[in-house]
């Protein structure tokens, strides 16, 4: 079998250029190719737990919009946050974040596997509720570790300390100076936070996450470390 | 930093923030000439004094309102849209109305 290279799939990380020049091992998801690893897969995930800054642009996401659609989730069974920025966990462990009373944003678990998104995206919208897609819109980068927050103080003003910023909560702010919606959802017991910000953007936000990281010892790790804090899920 | 609270997101740096002009109630269209129409749309008062604003928070593009002093700079509250614009308003296509 030959190798994944970083432009296999017609869908592609916005920072593909990046992941080869780090040398990354890629594995087929859903439809697109995403990282697994760069270096020796066990030292990422001891790495994880410290710092790790993970590349899911390529897994889908999607969104809606509208003074209907929190009536409309809520019938199509979707677990809504009672209040805006809050995020909540899916019985097919996908992840709805509530951004606004009437906006949500939906993320895929990391194995792809949810079928929310897929299933929301089939269905004919009643009125005043929009489609609001974010796949191509949006990256998304995931930085874990126990270090994440205090990493994070350095370029974004909103206090990110786990005793202040519950697990499930969002944030809409700025990071290195890019709007981004932060969201927190731990992988086991290991710190971890889903940045989202313009797509046309990601090389800068990686590049600087990565530069404020060396501090920690910080670096890009695949999707493989991420699984690994996951697993007792 | 200058701080302003986000009605949906809390306090933030004023850095996050996008001044969005004065706010006017808007005159009804259809009993409104060209002139006031105008005077709506572009002019500002640019009073001293308590005044009301739009503010949109760039990171979550969420539109409000402030009330703010512009003489002392301090902002006296910061509200929800909502509070003024509860219906949605739909513009009917004007009558044959020639231009003043």
């Amino acid at each position: 079998m030959t190798a994944l290279t970083a432009t296999h799939s017609n869908r592609r990380s916005p920072i593909y250029r990046r992941h080869s020049q780090l040398q990354a091992q890629f594995e087929q998801l859903a439809d697109a190719i995403i990282v697994n690893h760069y270096a020796d897969p066990t030292m990422e995930a001891l790495l994880a737990a410290h710092l790790g800054l993970v590349d899911l642009s390529t897994l889908p996401r999607s969104g809606f919009k509208g003074a209907g659609a929190p009536d409309w989730a809520t019938s199509q069974g979707v677990n809504l946050p009672d209040a805006p920025n809050r995020a909540i966990r899916q019985s097919d462990h996908s992840l709805v974040a509530r951004l606004s009373q009437q906006e949500l944003l939906i993320l895929a678990d990391i194995n792809a596997n949810s079928t929310l998104i897929n299933s929301l995206n089939q269905q004919q919208l009643p009125a005043q509720t929009y489609s609001l897609p974010r796949a191509d819109s949006h990256s998304w980068l995931t930085l874990t570790g126990s270090t994440a927050a205090e990493m994070l103080a350095k370029i974004c003003a909103v206090d990110l300390r786990p005793q202040q910023f519950a697990q499930g909560q969002v944030a809409q702010t700025s990071v290195a100076k890019i709007n981004a919606v932060v969201i927190r959802q731990d992988m086991g017991s290991t710190l971890c936070f889903h940045i989202l910000s313009d797509i046309a953007a990601t090389e800068f936000l990686w590049d600087c996450l990565l530069d404020a990281m060396a501090e920690y010892q910080g670096v890009a790790i695949g999707v493989a470390a991420l699984r690994s804090l996951a697993a007792p899920e | 930093m200058k701080l302003l609270t986000c009605p949906l997101n809390g306090p933030r740096n004023i850095s996050e923030f996008t001044y969005g002009g004065e706010y006017h109630p808007m005159p009804d269209p259809r009993n409104t000439d060209s002139r006031q129409w105008a005077e709506y749309v572009f002019f500002h008062d640019n009073a001293a004094g308590i005044v009301t604003e739009w503010w949109c928070h760039t990171a979550s593009s969420f539109w409000f309102l402030a009330q703010r002093n512009s003489i002392t700079d301090e902002v006296i509250r910061t509200f929800e849209a909502s509070e003024l614009f509860q219906q949605r308003i739909d513009f009917t296509e004007p009558s044959a109305e020639q231009p003043s």
